[in-house]
């Protein structure tokens, strides 16, 4: 393995950003404690109603969520106390108990839940991203009229399509019409998650549909930018002087195509954010008991310390993911960290 | 009669009209559509219908007549694009613009704060806002607002960029040497050179308010939101009613394909004007 070029430039480069990262997550934080604080409708009065309606057959419950509720929100402090109180428990990861999912920890649910999430939107994001760029970077190089009209054509109506309406075609299609895949959930019911194979096939068997619906949206984004990259980088003057002096065509192509693949790697970064978006709306079509899941739930029983939490860990989740990108593309291009240093 | 260059630019381009047509054809079945088919959408009759002769799109759960449904959805999720482009693009080219036109600390500042709120994925701010709003002010409209409110970050930083690079050109330098203010300088130099820009993402916008509405709709609805209507909420009913398990295809493929057919149109126009933009791009 090539050793690290881990210098000061890239030191510096690392510490500015994680500066940013830290004050951008303390606004995020403050955004959260100030909201509840300025709609002029007290949330919390309707929401001892509903507590009251929604506990009907365990009374004995109602006071000591009531309790639980306040304890969170702490209204009764002074405002400085209620700040300060909220921001040491946001940075630990204490975001209070769930009203839905009593007596669950919101932290508990979101350890729970998030695992589920990373196991749908990490795989299909990351193939999505290499086999759309492998096929974007062909129809481009080729410019073979018929493929490459294809390839347009689909990038750009596809990337349009919401990942949930997808999620639905794909349901109608193979879980109502032909009945060759389930409609939801993550695993038939009696079995347990374990790393048998029964369960692995039955989990992948349920994994194909949500997967397919995030994968193919994906896929075709992609393409339709890598394919204008590198139409772009084709009519550059290193690759019309190689061309002219006789470089083989793959090698043409191998340069290329990593030039036009930075850019990429930028856009991923940005398409994170919005790409968990989309997953949330897909596992609630799907009952996939990811956080998504949870969030629509949390929201419907206005739980708000639930709804908090995941609020503040997918913005760390987005955040240190556009991190990790930030870096890998520091190492890969040595001009970020110079051009970072001023 | 002499066609102004522009103009003939963007009818020579194919992509653009096409866009423009279907555009045109989905603002027409919302403006012209409930007027010629004048059910109301909310009066509820026998439930799941199929598409009959007397029912186009069937009904739906509730026994709702779907094609009126669809008809005034369009209408509503028109409404909701345009608001979400006229805020977004209103509050990015303001900030943008006095961040490019005054250097120094105002710039500073106003890009640290687009930065952040460049970081912060939107929809999720919109959706923990809502969130604490009562159920039934939870409607279209306002998930547009909320949207507006917080996706101008990326074309404030675009305006910003424009006019710095615009701020060196020999044009801008000569009327400063007039002696134009500041203020002048942005609407007499600088706006007329970004306008097709300015109109491409406002289509953008436009897109992104339909699309978001659509996909916040799934999350934020309830089912007690009977009365509000949009592209966004009659999917968020097929997912309520299951109607892709029942075989219920009528209510979940209308609205799909219409959003689906308005983003790409509003894609295809602000291509086109981007092209117009920029003359580089047309070749290839």
């Amino acid at each position: 393995m090539a050793k690290l070029p881990i210098d000061r430039t890239m030191v510096m480069y690392i510490a500015k950003k994680v500066i940013t990262l830290i004050i951008t997550y303390f606004i995020a934080i403050c955004i959260v404690f100030i909201l509840p604080r300025l709609i002029p409708a007290n949330p919390l009065a309707t929401r001892l109603q509903q507590i009251i309606t929604y506990y009907i057959y365990k009374p004995e419950l109602v006071p000591i969520v009531w309790r639980e509720l306040l304890n969170i929100f702490q209204f009764d402090k002074p405002l400085h106390v209620q700040f300060i109180n909220f921001l040491r428990r946001a940075f630990v990861g204490d975001f209070g108990i769930s009203v839905d999912m009593y007596p669950m920890k919101v932290m508990d649910v979101i350890a729970m839940s998030l695992p589920w999430t990373l196991a749908l939107v990490v795989p299909a994001a990351l193939a999505s991203w290499f086999t759309g760029n492998i096929i974007g970077a062909y129809a481009g190089y080729k410019r073979s009229g018929a493929l490459e009209n294809i390839i347009v054509g689909y990038s750009f109506i596809v990337s349009r399509i919401p990942y949930f309406w997808l999620a639905m075609l794909l349901l109608y299609a193979f879980a109502f019409s032909l009945r060759i895949f389930p409609v939801g959930g993550i695993y038939s019911s009696g079995l347990k998650p374990s790393f048998t194979l029964d369960f692995i096939v039955d989990y992948l068997w349920h994994y194909t549909l949500p997967f397919l619906s995030i994968y193919l949206v994906e896929v075709a984004g992609w393409m339709g930018s890598m394919r204008m990259l590198i139409s772009g980088e084709l009519g550059t003057d290193y690759i019309l002087y190689s061309e002219s002096v006789g470089v083989k065509d793959s090698t043409l192509f191998k340069y290329a195509y990593r030039n036009s693949l930075l850019p990429q790697v930028t856009g991923l970064a940005l398409r994170l954010g919005f790409a968990t978006t989309g997953v949330f709306i897909v596992e609630t079509v799907f009952n996939y008991p990811g956080l998504g899941y949870f969030l629509a739930r949390a929201i419907g029983a206005l739980d708000y310390p639930l709804i908090q939490g995941i609020f503040l860990i997918v913005i760390a989740t987005v955040f240190l993911a556009n991190f990790l990108v930030d870096f890998i593309y520091a190492l890969v291009d040595p001009r970020i960290r110079i051009g970072g240093r001023g | 009669m002499r066609v102004p260059l522009y103009i003939y630019v963007l009818i020579k381009n194919k992509r653009f009209m096409l866009g423009l047509i279907i555009f045109i054809v989905i603002v027409g079945m919302g403006l012209i559509g409930p007027l010629v088919y004048p059910r109301d959408p909310l009066t509820r009759g026998t439930k799941y219908l199929p598409p009959s002769l007397e029912y186009p799109l069937g009904t739906d759960g509730f026994g709702r007549d779907v094609f009126a449904q669809f008809l005034y959805s369009i209408r509503t999720s028109l409404s909701v694009g345009l608001i979400t482009a006229v805020i977004a693009t209103g509050l990015g080219l303001v900030i943008g613009a006095i961040a490019g036109i005054k250097s120094g600390l105002v710039d500073e500042i106003l890009m640290s704060i687009t930065n952040i709120f460049l970081a912060i994925p939107n929809w999720l701010v919109a959706v923990l806002v809502a969130s604490y709003l009562p159920v039934e002010y939870r409607g279209p409209h306002i998930i547009a607002f909320l949207i507006g409110l917080f996706s101008w970050p990326w074309f404030a930083r675009a305006v910003r960029a424009q006019f710095m690079s615009l701020r060196e050109r020999d044009f801008v330098a000569l009327s400063r040497i007039a002696g134009y203010s500041d203020i002048r300088l942005v609407f007499e130099d600088l706006l007329p050179s970004i306008g097709p820009y300015i109109v491409g993402s406002f289509a953008t916008f436009m897109a992104s308010g339909i699309a978001g509405e659509a996909g916040l709709a799934m999350l934020l609805s309830t089912e007690t939101m009977v009365k509000y209507l949009s592209l966004g909420m009659m999917l968020f009913w097929a997912n309520y009613f299951l109607a892709y398990v029942t075989g219920a295809w009528w209510l979940f493929l209308p609205p799909g394909i219409t959003i689906v057919a308005l983003t790409t149109s509003l894609a295809l126009l602000a291509l086109g004007l981007e092209e117009l933009f920029n003359p580089r791009l047309r070749e290839s």
